[in-house]
């Protein structure tokens, strides 16, 4: 079992359109998905119609596994199931600080569902806490959106720090390009020089496009209505890259 | 399937907006199949659990459970298939040979079925449930007879299954039962039924004999003729094969018990019954020689394979020329009483003259004519040594077939653990004995057509492999004769038969069997 996590410091760059459409391909592709939605905005399981977690407090369920299985969801989509958000999710930093060896209760956890998935994909919430750090343990891999400007170069660059500091394998971060604007100057040569400085920079780019911003409308993934799209026909080739990178590592 | 999954039986006329009220009813895919289903005159995939049918693309071999059908399998493409070395992939191929045996396969229903797929959403446009409507009608465009819905939730999804559940029995539904396969045989006329070669008697230890013989006659008669149209249809050779074990036993069974009715009509029963199996003697054999083909291909050296062919074909243009025959014998009887006659008479126990043994029990006769056949058993048994002739084997073959026939029909009667035993001993020696027969006779059959016909040379080389085969098999044989009549006439052996069937004192009013237990 492999987990994936879509992650940023920053906000708005991409990180829930990547989580649903990864999830959704890798459901596609035949790998018995869980996407687990920890961002509380909830956006994830909003895509795909998903009505928010039950109420979860430690103190209801024997452990942080069953209260998260009780609460799986099985998607419209072959393969794929999701566990929702809920405001209630705030509570999970809780629950870690609460536990012994608390940066790396959610691998634990998560193992737990080897027998039932082959692939979990976590959605994460945009800041730096316990529940992330616990991310950074648990995932195999951790797939960044970066929208190549200032600010984006900045986070990616606080993120890295972050990793070295507490000692963190800096090869599971996977950064790419998102929401790029083709003709936009700026966005060009910032490209150039984090590609250089990165060289695991994943080469597959993500337009910036309505398309991405219609999921909302339609609630289910991209991949799911759009075929000839710029947008879905890149994050068709971006899920092909972390599908094979997955397999090469599997290999 | 999930635990939650569930088959309601709905009514005919209802379609799946019955469930719009409360969902939004998203059509998807829709399957429409016409299929013909199989199974042998024994049933034998129905009662293994098994449905065969062919979907006009090719045989699906589907297994079921209470009359629903579950997993898929193995598939084969094509049609027109009758035994099971005519299927061509090894997993249908030892599947269907376990299944059917010898036995050819018959259309014995066909359906179409119509399944809709549809999603349940919910006021998100959220899949909450998925359905398989499914509607089956003898023919396509036909009304259904048969409506059912399987419930298949969604995880995390469970109350609302429940829901669709609750709804649909609102609506005169019902949870399973018997199946759709179930009706289409019921319509079409062909029930499952358990068949048997070695019926219940419901007999007792003072059943008057007559009545006993009566019954058992009557009952193994209406088995063979229930064979009658297999024969004249020519779908396997075991309906041959049943209807002159049948004919045979009855025949045995009055000569077996003696006098339960008048001389006369004893003879004139066993001449009529003698008659009606002699007419078929000549298909049996051939039917033996097709049976045995492809074992003799697989034992002989392939250069002899041409040969074996050729002569093999012969037979096969003679057995098409005898079964016709035989087909048209059993359909006009040419003056001669028909099975159904022959019942009737023998079932009319009082329409005949009184006899020494009509009404007098069946038990002490049978105990008497068992210890009896026994004996002379293990004298002929004494006698035997390797110079023994055939002549003597032959009657000690026969000799232990009487004796099986008796054990048989009067099963009833004997304590049931005991007397397995020795039928099993019985039946392995009888089954050596019939095998060094069966090898006598396809030699002294083979040489014969072998002087009669101008063979070519291919087929005289073959023959001379299959005759060599043949003694090959009858010197097996005779070893297997002696190591079972060993085990069967030994003290022990007699012993048993003693204890079992000996008469130590008048016959109780309660019957011997319940006096053994």
């Amino acid at each position: 079992m492999k987990i994936i996590s879509s992650y940023s410091i920053k906000g708005g760059v991409g990180k829930t359109a990547l989580a649903v459409n990864l999830a959704y391909a890798f459901g596609e592709a035949g790998h018995r998905t869980l996407l687990v939605d920890l961002d509380p905005q909830g956006a994830a399981a909003f895509y795909f119609r998903v009505s928010n977690a039950k109420k979860f407090r430690m103190s209801d369920t024997p452990s942080l596994s069953s209260g998260l299985r009780r609460n799986i969801r099985e998607s419209d989509f072959p393969g794929l199931d999701i566990i929702p958000s809920s405001l209630a999710y705030r509570h999970f930093d809780i629950a870690l600080d609460s536990m012994e060896k608390r940066r790396k209760q959610l691998r634990r956890v998560l193992e737990e569902f080897q027998d039932d998935y082959d692939t979990i994909i976590l959605d994460c919430p945009p800041n730096i806490t316990l529940l992330s750090e616990n991310v950074f343990r648990a995932s195999d891999s951790i797939l960044v959106p970066v929208i190549p400007t200032v600010l984006s170069q900045r986070t990616l660059e606080q993120l890295e720090h972050f990793f070295s500091d507490e000692g963190l394998p800096l090869d599971r971060l996977c950064p790419f390009f998102s929401m790029v604007q083709k003709r936009n100057k700026l966005h060009q040569n910032t490209m150039v020089e984090l590609s250089a400085a990165y060289p695991q920079f994943l080469k597959t780019t993500i337009p910036l496009s309505v398309d991405v911003e219609k999921m909302g409308l339609r609630r289910m993934p991209l991949l799911a209505y759009s075929k000839a799209g710029d947008a879905a026909q890149a994050y068709r080739t971006l899920c092909g890259e972390i599908l094979s990178l997955q397999e090469n590592v599997c290999d | 399937m999930h635990e939650y999954s569930a088959v309601w039986v709905l009514p005919p006329t209802l379609t799946p907006t019955c469930l719009s009220a409360d969902w939004q009813v998203v059509e998807q895919r829709r399957t429409v199949t016409s299929c013909t289903f199989y199974d042998t005159f024994e049933w034998g995939l129905w009662f293994s659990g098994h449905l065969l049918y062919n979907d006009g693309n090719g045989y699906l071999l589907q297994a079921f459970s209470n009359g629903w059908p579950e997993t898929i399998e193995c598939t084969e493409q094509g049609g027109g298939k009758r035994f099971w070395y005519e299927f061509s992939s090894k997993p249908m191929r030892r599947r269907l040979r376990t299944y059917l045996g010898l036995r050819g396969l018959a259309a014995v229903a066909t359906g179409a079925f119509v399944t809709q797929y549809c999603d349940l959403r919910n006021e998100s446009g959220k899949i909450v449930c998925r359905i398989e409507w499914s509607c089956v009608a003898d023919e396509p465009g036909k009304d259904a007879c048969f409506t059912s819905c399987k419930v298949l939730p969604l995880r995390g999804y469970e109350e609302e299954a429940l829901q669709v559940a609750s709804r649909l029995a609102e609506l005169g539904t019902t949870p399973s039962g018997p199946g759709p396969v179930s009706l289409l045989l019921q319509r079409s006329g062909h029930t499952p039924r358990v068949y048997t070669l070695k019926p219940a008697f419901a007999l007792s230890f003072e059943t008057p004999a007559r009545e006993a013989v009566g019954r058992i006659i009557a009952t193994i008669l209406t088995i063979a003729e229930s064979n009658r149209a297999g024969i004249m249809a020519d779908l396997d050779t075991e309906f041959l094969h049943d209807y002159r074990i049948c004919l045979r036993k009855a025949r045995s069974l009055l000569g077996l018990v003696k006098n339960v009715y008048p001389a006369g009509e004893t003879e004139r029963f066993r001449n009529q019954l003698g008659e009606l199996a002699r007419a078929t003697n000549r298909l049996r054999d051939l039917d033996v020689y097709a049976l045995t083909y492809y074992d003799h291909l697989e034992n002989l050296p392939s250069p002899l394979h041409k040969g074996l062919a050729r002569i093999f074909s012969r037979f096969s243009a003679e057995r098409k020329r005898e079964q016709r025959r035989i087909s048209t014998h059993l359909q006009d009887h040419a003056g001669s009483p028909t099975l159904n006659d022959i019942i009737a008479e023998i079932s009319n126990v009082s329409e005949h003259a009184d006899s020494a043994a009509a009404f007098q029990q069946i038990g002490p006769l049978v105990f008497k004519g068992i210890l009896k056949r026994y004996r002379k058993i293990k004298a002929i048994a004494e006698t035997i040594t390797p110079e023994t002739s055939d002549e003597i084997l032959h009657q000690l073959r026969i000799a232990c077939k009487k004796l099986r026939y008796l054990m048989e029909f009067f099963n009833e009667l004997f304590p049931p653990d005991e007397s397995q035993l020795l039928q099993r001993q019985l039946r392995r020696l009888q089954g050596a004995l019939g095998d060094f027969n069966d090898s006598s006779v396809q030699q002294e059959f083979l040489l014969g057509w072998w002087h009669k016909h101008q063979a070519a040379t291919d087929s005289s080389l073959a023959m001379g492999g299959l005759l060599t085969l043949l003694h090959q098999r009858r010197k097996e044989s005779r070893q297997q004769i002696d190591k079972m009549l060993k085990e069967f006439a030994d003290n022990s052996t007699a012993a048993t038969f003693k204890r079992i069937f000996k008469l130590h004192v008048a016959p109780p009013k309660n019957s011997r069997k319940d006096r053994l237990q």
